[in-house]
């Protein structure tokens, strides 16, 4: 006896109602997939900020600065380079790049702003920030040791001061030791990241010219760059164990935004999943439960043959079972489809709180997670219908089939 | 002859005290091995309710019940199953042929339900089919038959396990003459060929008359003793 061929038949006695349910289950899971394959495209994303931003793995010192302590300004980083040496060293590493952090007033003539600023090397600084910060109006060479030293300005705070390429600008700032610094500078270039707060206040400058300006060679911080970001913790803990009097992070333990914006879609995409789980749930109970209503003589007549109970439950999961590998693979190819769609129309969603600018849409596939959601969705189906077939033996036999 | 059958004032109400309907009363009979026991009534008179009992798909409300010398009356709802499953033959008015099983698959099902090995399955279900005239027709649905064709797949499914008791509820019912008479034939075939006995309930006069003996009901009681 073919029990598989039997569901099917009788799975095809009942077409319409049961093609309304697998629709209800394919579309379902193509949502969630979808939204699923956006939510990972965001948290990839993201973590891709966080660690080309602060680096795969980061040392500072938090000993507050003896005069400037709690201000932006941290230059407590001191012998940084015989790490760096050290850091080289490792296959591991691709980069290791100092930052040093400061705060004063930029001038253009009459003009002021406040500015927080990064001594970095700037030609790496630009290729570890790739696509997340973009460049305009860039003088060549820019950044190298000139007569006059360069700056390269967040675009809006360019705006402020109404200051374009090649413009000479005037830094202040206060040194550790107390003293007031001044220096002439060149705009060698602007920069955006889409972030406000970040283009209206910010400054780059070589990490020499922050040195004299400072007239310091500490830093705020050593940035380090991995090949394989899977080798951060070992890194961490490594230097951990072999600096002593400075703190080593990984980028996770820095990716405030990552966390707040994981646990938000998290929960988001998590009560998405649980409504529609309950749409399947209902869609399959309902179908379930009319197959028993209009199969109630037939369900009688196997009980009046002697057909145990759980022959009965068998048969009705096995149908059930079925729709569901035909919804969810119906559903699994349509969301391949729609997120190529979406891919290729390259679709900018609107900018997000905080940002001057949107962001294409990408959506990705990933089959693993369409396998185990698919999965979650075919367990809900069949505990549906387990729960919807138990009505199935308490069908009458002498009331069914009077 | 062996008592294969006995009912010994049996009685089945529905309802509470006060309100309760009474569909048997003190009913009495036996069925020897390879009878053929008729039992006729209008309707209403509480033949399928009889048929009911004693196919252990409905419990009696007083009396007992033997099939084989064992008391049957108030046995679990597992147990009934077993018995159904393993000696009784059902043969129902409208047939209630699987829908989504073919007729080999029909007829099969009463062994496949039993534990018989596959290969003795199909031998004796191709034996009933060419007995039957139902060869041609052995990969059909149910909904691809006549009447009589379904009928015939009914009393194969009924037979086929070669049951100690077949009940058989207005055979004849949803058949013309032809067919009525040709399932009869058909039936009384099997009882002499299987030794099976038969209880069947009917208002047609041509089954009645086809039978060994028989029993009328009128509004729950017997009427004529046998």
């Amino acid at each position: 006896m073919n029990w598989l061929l039997i569901a099917m038949r009788n799975i095809l006695r009942d077409a319409t109602r049961v093609t309304s349910t697998l629709l209800i289950i394919a579309v379902g899971l193509a949502a969630l997939l979808v939204g699923n394959g956006f939510m990972l495209s965001t948290y990839d994303s993201l973590q891709e900020i966080a660690m080309r931003t602060e680096g795969h793995v980061i040392i500072i010192d938090d000993n507050p600065d003896p005069v400037l302590g709690g201000s932006h300004q941290q230059l407590t980083l001191s012998n940084w380079q015989a790490t760096q040496e050290m850091l080289w060293a490792d296959e591991r590493v691709l980069r290791v790049l100092p930052r040093a952090r400061f705060e004063g007033m930029i001038s253009k003539g009459n003009k002021s702003a406040v500015f927080f600023g990064s001594g970095v090397d700037p030609k790496e600084e630009f290729r570890v920030h790739g696509p997340f910060l973009r460049t305009s109006g860039l003088l060549d060479p820019w950044l190298t040791p000139q007569d006059t030293p360069d700056i390269m300005l967040g675009k809006q705070l360019a705006q402020t001061l109404g200051a374009v390429t090649g413009d000479l600008l005037t830094l202040q700032t206060k040194r550790s030791d107390g003293t007031s610094s001044e220096l002439v500078v060149r705009l060698a270039g602007l920069y955006y990241t889409g972030t406000p707060e970040i283009d209206n206040h910010t400054l780059m400058t070589s990490l020499t010219t922050a040195t004299t300006l400072l007239d310091s060679n500490n830093i705020s911080q050593l940035s380090i760059y991995l090949n394989q970001r899977e080798d951060s913790i070992a890194i961490q803990q490594l230097l951990q164990e072999q600096l002593e009097g400075v703190t080593v992070q990984t980028w996770q333990q820095r990716a405030e935004l990552y966390h707040k914006v994981r646990s938000l879609y998290d929960r988001i995409f998590g009560i998405m999943g649980l409504i529609i789980l309950i749409v399947v749930f209902l869609a399959v109970s309902n179908t379930i439960a009319l197959a028993i209503y209009q199969r109630r003589e037939e369900i009688a007549t196997l009980s009046a043959l002697g057909t145990k109970p759980v022959r009965i439950y068998t048969n009705f999961i096995l149908e059930a079972c079925l729709i569901g590998i035909a919804a969810t693979t119906i559903g699994m190819l349509l969301a391949y489809a729609i997120s190529n769609a979406v891919n290729l129309a390259e679709l900018m969603m609107p900018a997000p709180p905080g940002k001057t600018e949107g962001y294409p849409i990408f959506i990705y596939i990933s089959w693993p997670h369409y396998f185990i959601t698919s999965a979650v969705l075919i367990i809900t189906v069949v505990v549906a219908s387990f729960i919807a077939t138990r009505n199935a033996t308490r069908v009458s036999i002498v009331k069914a089939l009077s | 002859m062996n008592t294969r059958l006995k009912l010994d004032a049996i009685s089945k109400r529905y309802g509470g005290d006060k309100n309760s309907i009474t569909a048997l009363q003190d009913i009495s009979f036996t069925l020897t091995e390879g009878e053929f026991l008729a039992i006729q009534g209008p309707s209403g008179s509480g033949k399928s309710t009889l048929l009911n009992i004693c196919g252990l798909i409905d419990n009696p409300s007083d009396g007992d019940y033997y099939l084989n010398g064992i008391s049957v009356a108030q046995l679990s709802i597992s147990e009934r199953c077993t018995y159904r499953r393993r000696d009784i033959g059902f043969i129902f008015q409208r047939h209630q042929l699987i829908p989504a099983m073919t007729v080999y698959e029909n007829i099969a099902y009463p062994l496949l339900l039993n534990g018989v090995q596959p290969k003795q399955i199909k031998h004796d279900v191709n034996q009933l089919l060419n007995t039957m005239g139902l060869e041609h027709r052995r990969k059909h649905l149910p909904k691809q038959l006549s009447g009589g064709e379904r009928q015939r797949v009914g009393v194969a499914r009924a037979l086929i396990k070669r049951p100690q008791l077949v009940i058989a509820d207005e055979p004849s019912a949803s058949l013309d003459h032809q067919h009525a008479h040709a399932g009869l034939q058909l039936m009384r075939e099997l009882n002499k060929q299987y030794g099976a006995s038969f209880l069947i309930a009917s208002h047609d006069a041509f089954v009645i008359d086809h039978c060994d003996r028989k029993i009328e009901l009128l509004d729950g009681q017997l009427k004529a003793s046998p």
